[in-house]
């Protein structure tokens, strides 16, 4: 067959579509159940809590009535559903998740927008760091089986990966924060300083930071180091490594092939523990009250603010399945079979 | 004696896994039957630290923390139990009727499975479970098994197809045996250990998920589990007062349970998987 080079659009490119496609999918299926679940669980909620505020008018007027108003508003109550719908998803896409209840009037995303960045420094960092030590741990005592060191990881990585974010963390703030009073209790940065550009502010910023970091950043390194360790055990069963071995290929060099195939899994594993990690780290914050989307999320439901806890739910998967797909841009960049798919046939 | 059950006693690791697994076992079953105190009366003075009449001490209302902790064992228990049962039924099922069938019933199966992944379970667990206004234990079980089968579906998935390729299984096919009998007899046998595995992960899925919700405050409503107990305790800032004997207790017992679990599961691993078995 006589292809023609100038129109084959390169099968990293199908890739990342498809992914894309799905992900765009999944995010609209998201923001259905997001939609449907106030109104499908028996008691109608929704209905519960403007019933509430609608008996609290009785005694305050004025505010509550306006509060009132604009989620009957907001939630389209009493429209046809489907009418419901269209308005819910066109505001969800112009980025108006409606306005709060417990800070009413203040826009959902104009709470949600200033913890992003919090929770995006804590997470991105402590999640590739774990992820890089964690494999080369993993690695060593996966390619140094039977030895002692291979044991202290096994068994300090099991138990590492079982122990919560949040235990963690308290365990921690006990120990470093209370005991030895080297690191602050919680918060990102001391109240008493302006948030602003200079070396003090960002100096306290990191000493705020190093306790919730690490609260996420061990208890993440022992699942991949689990995973790695086995991975590269396969690896190095399988015949070409026997083969290379026979050949009298050097040991640094029979450690990089495994190591390089045995990566590729745990990429994908990356893409699919973000919502976990996103997960877990929600709760760390809360422990630390660090000004996350985490933290933003408790006082959403210690008060019952279900426009603000729907945002929090719509901003964070948008966010996770933009990490999804830059983890998933990684994968087809390093994965020689996506990237040179379309060549070998 | 059995080779196999000859070959986990003579594995270390497996043993110690298994007996403290069952002392965490313990303290929550016989636990709450000898020491018989109620976890949430508020006799007692308010957050002592251990003493004889205290073992573990009393929190802010003057409950005592060790009948707290041996009845949140046992109910933290529990829902990770029945988190395991409901996520390895929707897991098993989904996974080998796609996995048996193939087909356009997979391709259905798969896209559905896929999409739930993609959704993090965490949050649409919290999600669902702020709109309950009362959440039983089982409802907290219900919503973590619910949000965390799909990779259970689709490792399940992935096994069968490669079984299904096996001559054995061509014969039964030539036999006539119909699908149902083929299913029971030659393939999910071979998946027991697995099916095992995933099922204690997810113990301590249900387990670690439960005391995650409770943490954010959507845990369950009634009773006392080392969950609820951590939340109580990030509530009144026992950390920040040097409470210690509040939030270390719940938290030592969860990483025992699960940890000891997670020990067990890789013994088995390397007991039944003969890719990793030592030579």
């Amino acid at each position: 067959m006589v292809s023609d080079k100038r129109f084959r659009i390169s099968p990293v490119v199908i890739f990342l579509v498809r992914r894309s496609a799905f992900l765009i999918t999944t995010y609209f299926i998201a923001l259905t159940i997001v939609f449907i679940l106030p109104r499908a669980i028996p008691g109608n909620p929704l209905a519960l809590l403007l019933t509430q505020l609608f008996q609290q008018a009785q005694t305050n007027p004025e505010a509550i009535r306006e509060v009132y108003k604009k989620l009957m508003e907001e939630f389209g109550i009493g429209k046809p559903i489907y009418v419901q719908y269209i308005e819910f998803l066109s505001r969800a896409f112009r980025g108006d998740l409606g306005t709060s209840i417990a800070f009413y009037p203040k826009k959902v995303i104009d709470l949600i927008a200033p913890a992003i960045p919090w929770t995006l420094a804590l997470l991105v960092p402590a999640t590739i760091s774990a992820w890089t030590v964690g494999n080369l741990i993993g690695a060593v005592a996966g390619y140094k089986r039977g030895s002692k060191f291979e044991k202290t990881v096994l068994i300090s990585s099991l138990i590492l990966s079982q122990t919560p974010y949040y235990w963690l963390a308290m365990l921690l703030m006990f120990v470093l924060a209370v005991r030895l009073n080297i690191f602050p209790y919680g918060g990102a940065y001391s109240q008493d300083l302006i948030p602003s550009f200079t070396p003090q502010f960002i100096l306290d910023v990191l000493w705020h930071y190093v306790l919730p970091f690490l609260s996420i950043f061990l208890s993440a390194i022992g699942g991949w180091a689990i995973g790695m360790r086995v991975l590269t055990i396969y690896e190095l069963g399988s015949d070409y490594m026997t083969y290379s071995e026979s050949l009298g290929v050097k040991e640094s060099i029979i450690f990089k092939y495994a190591f390089r195939n045995s990566l590729l899994p745990q990429v994908t594993g990356l893409a699919l523990s973000l919502g976990s990690v996103l997960g877990g780290a929600l709760i760390t914050e809360v422990v630390f009250n660090y000004p996350g989307t985490g933290y933003i999320l408790f006082r959403g439901l210690s008060t019952l603010d279900y426009p603000l806890i729907q945002g929090v739910f719509v901003i964070l998967i948008a966010t996770l399945y933009i990490a999804n797909f830059a983890v998933d841009f990684v994968y087809a960049l390093i994965d020689p079979r996506i990237r040179l798919a379309g060549e070998k046939v | 004696m059995n080779p196999l059950i000859y070959m986990l006693l003579r594995n270390m690791r497996f043993v110690v896994g298994l007996s403290i697994f069952m002392i965490v076992v313990l303290l929550g079953t016989i636990g709450p039957l000898i020491y018989t105190k109620d976890p949430l009366s508020f006799a007692g003075p308010m957050e002592t630290p251990p003493s004889p009449q205290y073992p573990l001490g009393t929190d802010t209302y003057g409950r005592d923390i060790l009948a707290q902790l041996l009845w949140g064992t046992r109910n933290s228990l529990y829902v990770g139990l029945l988190t395991a049962v409901i996520a390895t039924i929707i897991g098993l099922v989904i996974g080998s009727v796609a996995g048996i069938k193939g087909g356009i019933i997979d391709e259905v199966l798969m896209s559905i499975t896929n999409i739930v992944l993609s959704i993090p379970g965490m949050l649409l667990a919290i999600l669902v479970a702020s709109y309950l206004k009362v959440r039983a234990m089982e409802m907290v079980a219900l919503l973590l098994g619910v949000t965390s089968w799909p990779w259970f579906a689709r490792a399940i998935r992935a096994q069968l197809m490669s079984l299904k390729e096996r001559e054995y299984v061509y014969l039964s096919k030539m036999a006539g045996l119909e699908d149902l009998k083929i299913a029971f007899a030659d393939l999910l046998p071979n998946i027991a250990s697995y099916v095992f595995m995933a099922f204690v992960l997810y113990v301590n899925g249900g387990i670690l998920g439960e005391a995650g919700l409770s943490i954010i405050g959507v845990g369950p409503t009634r009773g006392v589990t080392l969950g609820l107990m951590l939340q109580w305790a990030a509530l009144m800032e026992a950390v920040r007062r040097g409470l210690w004997w509040w939030f270390i207790p719940p938290g030592a017992v969860m990483v025992a349970a699960t940890s000891s679990l997670m020990v067990i599961s890789t013994a088995l691993d390397e007991i039944f998987n003969p890719r990793l078995r030592q030579g």
